[in-house]
């Protein structure tokens, strides 16, 4: 195997790869704006310079193909000088307006500048003005003045979302970036731009001075948005999520997400119509009782019908836990009515990431042992007036279509889990308040059979971001509850499957799970494509279950 | 005289200095607080009255109207019996203390103390010895671990120095050869007074004095930084008002015990040789001994205010590595003036 | 037991402590008799220089807008954790600003450090030092009580610029 030596390792590679993919699989961090590790190789930002010997010059380790034996300086005083030369450069016409800049902390130009920068500019003449707030897209805004031009983007759009829209145009100081005229930045993944932008020049219109980075925690969860399951971070300040970011991982999403899962997967997290405290109807009306006895008359309006008169539909939103707890609750109350539902917006897919199953869980739910075209025998069966109650988990129905409204119309006793007010709601006797998956610990399936694990970024009423061991900012940290800061909402809401479980113990089942974790252990114990998995093996990065053939994807 | 009479008289003098005393005591308060503005260079309460002169009654109401708090731990019985114990202990050493020779009234000829005993040095000490009772109880019966260091510590500090006091008091024992107050003024006629016969015996005693009423620089019993409040922790409203007061009338009669014993008293040097009329001279021999008084008094104020607290262990030292030999010294010295002037 | 160290050994004088009583109490009747520094509160206040840490404040220039552009950079340093700063988007060329500003006047230390780290000199530190309030809520001063037009602060502003550049 070719080795090479940077800063006096020597290091193994493959032949082909450049110097800084070398030096950064070996944990050597050489500065760089414009090179991706995912985008084709530019070389327009020279901050990569490194000295190599017996070359005459310094060369960028970004397009510099390592080769045997050679000796790489990433910190000689020559690297350094050229380094800090660059950066003067880069920095004569960047706005000194971090303060404004919503890149600012987590900006590679700012740090960059702090560490490797001379710290004073030589420069006095006055800064050169370009157009800023740019509407450059739907979502995205444009300062021109903060961009160094690595080109970051544009090789984005051409070479990751495949949409050729953005070019550089004018030349050399003048130089920025536009669409065509007339052309909007609009492809369905725009927003990645803002993440991969090393300055604050592409910013995401949604956040835009929403939050400074160091005054949120940051989560690790997965997207909802579709069957792809993107891993992702949730950005939370005071109990409220701000934003989503994609997070690193080869087999799902590399570093990408679309727009749509970005921005549309987390906003009903912090809704208005979320539902908080259990319901119960009385006189026509939803009326908000206590936990203990929306339980108890639902254990009671439950015994009341026969077992075969009583149905139960899980949901592909929900978690693998979620369902499980549904499915055995129904096996032990010998319910054999169990459904889910998929969400296939047909046609809406492409060969990026977007998937046309708009649920993140259908396969789980699956695995877990639901049926998916059992809905369709169920809404026969209500219609027949041969199934009087029903129970259903985080699933919208009554949103499906009108005659499904007027089938759950009929039914005498309807029990609903759900994050917030919709029509299956509005027509329950019975509501349960379901935490969203980024107020849990769970698992979802994605489409390639892998299960990704999320946590709990937002507290609900029951859980403490101290005790639960969720991720916690400065503000979390040091906040008391008389700080305005620490006052944020808090939803009285419990995951599903505790909500089931606590009506099994009302309904004399034993069933005894305190944790999602406790929940998952069954599930990896009983069936089988689970088995050997557990959260610590699941990890960040989800782990692959193992599929029979009977189940299609 | 006849009996009633006697108790009459008696009745009238005790009447008095009790009332007498307790405005005193009243306004030491006010005069301590107005000698440490002005050491501080504050101004001192001012406000209250003409130049805050109405603050000691203000101060009494506050106290009185605030609530009695007892602790949940605390020997109730104990815990109220102790203030009561520091004040009568206080107020009753007053009764051996003459402030002015004999007079005569509408033809009573009368003794300016209440009880002219013979044994009134005696009283006074066994008075104090009484004192730390109060305080231990208070430290002992509050039930709380400040309380009751103040408490130990009281009563060490105590015994400690009634050594060196009794010893220092032996020495004017020695001259007057007699216990009556009364006498040991008489004794320090002219400028025969004790303080300079027996200066060494004057230090030990004062010092001890200072040690015997809590006042810095030996208050350790209350010793606010380290104790919050010391044996009176857990005080509040009129008890806390009692040792308060008990602490002042200490003071004050620890003042009067010096004048006695170390400054001629009542005596003002020869001037029975000016002629004057006899009540004048009485009047002013009263005068004197109150003025010698309030002088000491200052000096306990002014010494509080400069002097910083001791530690413990460097007070057990002094009293005993130091003042304990003083005053053994102090009695020698006595003993030799005796010998070669056959004083 | 091993010899106590001391910094300074004493002399005889200093070790019979009589003399130096004396001479501390000496100092303490001196100063008896010297005017005393007390101002009469309620009825005579106190003037504070410019150096004077009295309650932060923002700055409003004399376009009647805030310096402020709501960077959150007071609110990072500030080691109360006194500020919250919530920014939004203005038509302004300073593009953004705080739609929201909180000092909990509970949490202030009165450090000086918001006025320190300010970028645009948007937060001083006023003369301002009767703080009252009776209760929690009123303790939370918001852009209504901590806007002072710049007129008002210009000693802080020229002591600043004199002497922290």
């Amino acid at each position: 195997m070719p080795t090479i030596t940077i800063d006096g390792n020597k290091i193994d590679f493959s032949q082909g790869q450049t110097i800084i993919e070398v030096a950064r699989a070996a944990g050597i961090e050489i500065p760089h704006f414009c090179w991706h590790p995912k985008l084709s190789v530019s070389g327009n930002c020279r901050v990569c310079l490194v000295e190599i010997e017996k070359m005459p010059k310094l060369a960028i380790s970004c397009a510099t193909i390592a080769s045997d034996g050679m000796v790489v300086h990433t910190n000689s005083p020559k690297t350094l000088e050229a380094r800090n030369a660059v950066m003067e450069f880069i920095l004569i016409n960047h706005p000194l307006d971090c303060p404004i800049c919503d890149e600012a902390g987590e900006c590679k130009l700012q740090e960059y500048a702090f560490a490797h920068s001379r710290g004073e500019s030589r420069f006095d003449e006055i800064k050169n003005r370009k157009e800023k707030r740019v509407q450059l897209g739907p979502r995205i805004k444009f300062d021109g003045e903060r961009c160094i031009s690595c080109s970051r983007c544009i090789r984005f759009s051409d070479e990751i979302a495949k949409s050729n829209q953005l070019t550089f145009t004018n030349r050399g100081d003048k130089v920025t970036i536009s669409t065509f005229p007339g052309e909007s930045f609009d492809n369905p993944y725009t927003l990645n731009t803002t993440d991969i932008c090393p300055v604050g020049a592409l910013t995401n219109e949604d956040f835009r001075f929403k939050s400074r980075v160091w005054e949120m925690s940051s989560t690790k969860s997965v997207c909802v948005g579709c069957a792809r399951g993107c891993n992702s971070e949730i950005w939370v300040r005071n109990n409220e999520v701000l934003r989503l970011t994609p997070r690193l991982n080869e087999e799902v999403n590399s570093y990408w997400m679309c727009d749509k899962g970005r921005l549309e997967t987390f906003k009903h997290i912090n809704a208005e119509d979320r539902i908080s405290g259990t319901y119960i109807r009385k006189a026509g009306q939803l009326q908000k009782v206590e936990w203990k006895e929306a339980l108890d008359v639902a254990a009671k309006s439950l015994r009341e019908n026969k077992s075969n008169e009583i149905g139960f539909v899980g949901s592909a939103l929900a978690s693998c836990e979620d369902n499980y707890v549904l499915l055995k609750l129904a096996k032990q109350m010998n319910i054999n009515i169990t459904a889910f539902t998929n969400h296939i917006v047909t046609g809406d897919q492409d060969q990026i990431l977007i998937r046309e199953d708009k649920t993140p869980n259908s396969l789980g739910a699956e695995l877990i042992g639901l049926n998916s075209n059992g809905v369709d025998l169920i809404y026969r069966m209500i219609k027949d007036g041969k199934l009087k109650a029903l129970i259903i988990v985080e699933e919208d129905l009554g949103s499906l279509s009108e005659d499904w409204e007027q089938a759950l119309g009929q039914l005498d006793l309807l029990i609903v889990t759900s994050t917030n007010s919709n029509k299956t709601t509005a027509l329950a006797d019975i509501v349960f308040p379901a935490s969203t998956y980024a107020e849990k610990h769970g698992t979802f399936v994605n489409f390639q059979g892998r299960v990704q694990r999320i946590m709990p970024a937002v507290a609900t009423e029951e859980e403490d971001r101290a005790l639960d061991g969720m991720s916690m900012s400065r503000w979390d940290k040091f906040g008391t509850k008389f700080d305005r800061w620490m006052q944020g909402r808090k939803v009285d809401a419990k995951p599903s499957w505790k909500i089931l479980s606590l009506l099994a113990a009302y309904l004399g089942i034993k069933m005894k799970f305190d944790m999602a974790e406790q929940v998952f252990e069954e599930i990896s114990n009983t069936i089988d494509a689970f088995r050997g998995l557990d959260y610590d093996v699941i990890g960040e990065l989800g782990a692959k279950v193992k599929i029979n053939e009977k189940i299609k994807i | 005289m006849t009996l009633l009479e006697t108790i009459i008289i008696s009745l009238i003098k005790i009447v008095l200095i009790v009332v007498l005393l307790l405005l005193s005591v009243a306004y030491m308060v006010y005069f301590e607080r107005k000698v440490s503005a002005w050491i501080q260079n504050r101004k001192g309460p001012n406000r209250v009255g003409w130049f805050g002169l109405l603050q000691p009654f203000a101060d009494v109401f506050k106290l009185l109207f605030k609530e009695d708090i007892v602790p949940d731990k605390a020997n109730k019985t104990l815990h109220t019996l102790a203030p009561f114990i520091a004040l009568f202990v206080a107020f009753s050493t007053y009764a051996v203390i003459p402030i002015g020779p004999p007079v005569e009234i509408l033809g009573y000829k009368i003794n300016l103390v209440v009880a002219d005993v013979n044994i009134g040095i005696l009283w006074v000490l066994a008075l104090t010895s009484l004192g730390v009772y109060g305080i231990t109880f208070a430290g002992w019966s509050s039930g709380s671990k400040h309380s009751l260091l103040g408490g130990i510590r009281s009563s060490a500090q105590m015994i400690s120095y009634e050594v060196s006091m009794g010893f220092s008091i032996a020495g004017v024992l020695l001259l007057s050869q007699s216990l009556q107050p009364m006498k040991i003024v008489q004794a320090q006629y002219g400028w025969m007074w004790n303080a300079v016969v027996q200066p060494i015996g004057f230090i030990t005693f004062v010092v001890s004095a200072f040690a015997e009423t809590n006042r810095l620089p030996f208050d350790l019993p209350e010793a606010e930084p380290e104790l919050v409040g010391g044996y009176h922790t857990e005080y509040s409203s009129f008890k806390f008002a009692g040792f308060f007061l008990a602490e002042y009338a200490n003071m004050i009669v620890a003042s009067m015990v010096i004048v006695t014993l170390y400054l001629g008293g009542w005596q003002i040097p020869y001037i029975d040789k000016l002629g004057l009329n006899n009540n004048l001279t009485v009047l002013l021999q009263i005068g004197a001994f109150l003025l010698k008084t309030a002088f000491i008094l200052f000096f306990f104020l002014w010494v509080r205010w400069s002097i910083p607290r001791f530690r413990y262990d460097q007070l057990m030292n002094l009293g005993w590595k130091v003042m304990f030999p003083l005053s053994l010294l102090n009695i020698v010295w006595v003993a030799v003036l005796i010998m070669i002037f056959g004083l | 037991m091993t010899e106590k160290k001391r910094i300074k050994n004493l002399s005889l004088m200093e070790r019979i402590y009589i003399p130096e009583i004396a001479k501390g109490m000496w100092l303490t009747l001196k100063t008896m008799f010297k005017p005393s520094v007390t101002l009469q509160y309620p009825e005579v206040k106190f003037e504070p220089t410019g150096s004077y840490r009295g309650r932060p404040v923002l700055v409003k220039d004399q376009n009647e807008v805030e310096r402020c552009v709501a960077c959150g950079l007071c609110a990072r340093v500030c080691p109360a954790l006194a500020i919250e700063v919530q920014a939004s988007e203005t038509e302004l060329e300073k593009e953004r600003y705080p739609q929201k500003f909180e000092i909990n006047m509970l949490r202030c230390i009165f450090c000086g450090l918001c006025e320190e780290v300010c970028p645009e000199e948007a937060i001083v530190m006023s003369k301002d030092y009767e703080l009252v309030f009776s209760n929690r809520d009123d303790a939370i001063f918001g852009k209504d009580k901590l806007l002072v037009p710049v007129e008002n602060l210009k000693e802080r502003l020229d002591f600043l610029r004199k002497f922290k550049g």
